[in-house]
């Protein structure tokens, strides 16, 4: 694919992953064929930072993990009373990370 | 959701579980002890508030009593009889069969109509929660 249209798909969408998936990203998306292009666009990526704000108001209730499809983990949350609390405080720390490997997940179920 | 993040997750949330009810049951005189996030904020109990106290009296016998108190007590008590006995029977065999299911579970509670039913029982216990004052 064009380096010109694949450097402004990193530009737009690299805070929805993590820096080290960048790499992997930018090769595939150069080894892709332009036919391509359209289906790479249209792909929709989870905010890790609504995430993260879901995770502040409701996380207790497992909320979070259900947004980014993590239905197992929301529903032991949920169980739980948020781990006792202490899984909903240490899901503030993690849940963005988590948002950006699922979106690595999305991309690879794409393209891979 | 890599096999052995899974099954390490679940093994130490199981361990955690059983050691706070082993501490609540040790020290049931003083109720002080109160680790639910929204409960602390807003005095409201939430969806799973009493699930200790419920999984308490199912030690004890008292199945009814503690269907009453909260329902999600024998779930949560289901779960941690069953989940550490199949992930490790799943480690020393080295199969995936818990994996497998989970995996399984996970697509089948996401289809609409079973995820709205889901989610309306789950808010008919909260109301329930609040109209008994947990």
């Amino acid at each position: 694919m064009d380096a010109q249209k694949v450097d402004m798909f990193m530009m737009m969408n690299a805070k929805y992953f993590e820096s080290h998936h960048l790499n992997a990203i930018r090769e595939k998306l150069m080894s892709l064929d332009e036919s391509k292009w359209g289906l790479v666009q249209t792909i929709q990526f989870k905010e890790p930072t609504t995430s993260l704000i879901v995770s502040l108001l409701a996380g207790s209730l497992g909320i979070d993990r259900f947004l980014i499809g993590d239905t197992g983990m929301g529903v032991g949350k949920l169980l739980t009373c948020g781990g006792l609390g202490i899984w909903a405080i240490i899901d503030w720390f993690l849940i963005m990370g988590a948002t950006r490997e699922k979106n690595m997940e999305t991309f690879q179920n794409t393209f891979y | 959701m890599t096999r052995n993040k899974l099954y390490s997750l679940l093994l130490i949330a199981c361990l955690a579980g059983f050691i706070y009810l082993f501490y609540t049951i040790h020290h049931s005189n003083n109720e002080s002890l109160q680790v639910c996030i929204i409960k602390n904020v807003t005095g409201f109990p939430c969806p799973s508030c009493g699930t200790t106290r419920a999984v308490t009296l199912l030690l004890k016998g008292e199945v009814i009593k503690s269907a009453l108190l909260n329902p999600f007590g024998i779930l949560v008590a289901i779960i941690m009889s069953i989940f550490p006995l199949w992930i490790l029977t799943d480690i020393v065999l080295k199969k995936e069969t818990f994996l497998k299911a989970y995996k399984k579970s996970e697509v089948i509670i996401r289809t609409k109509g079973v995820a709205v039913f889901l989610i309306i029982l789950v808010l008919l216990n909260w109301i329930w929660n609040i109209y008994k004052q947990l």
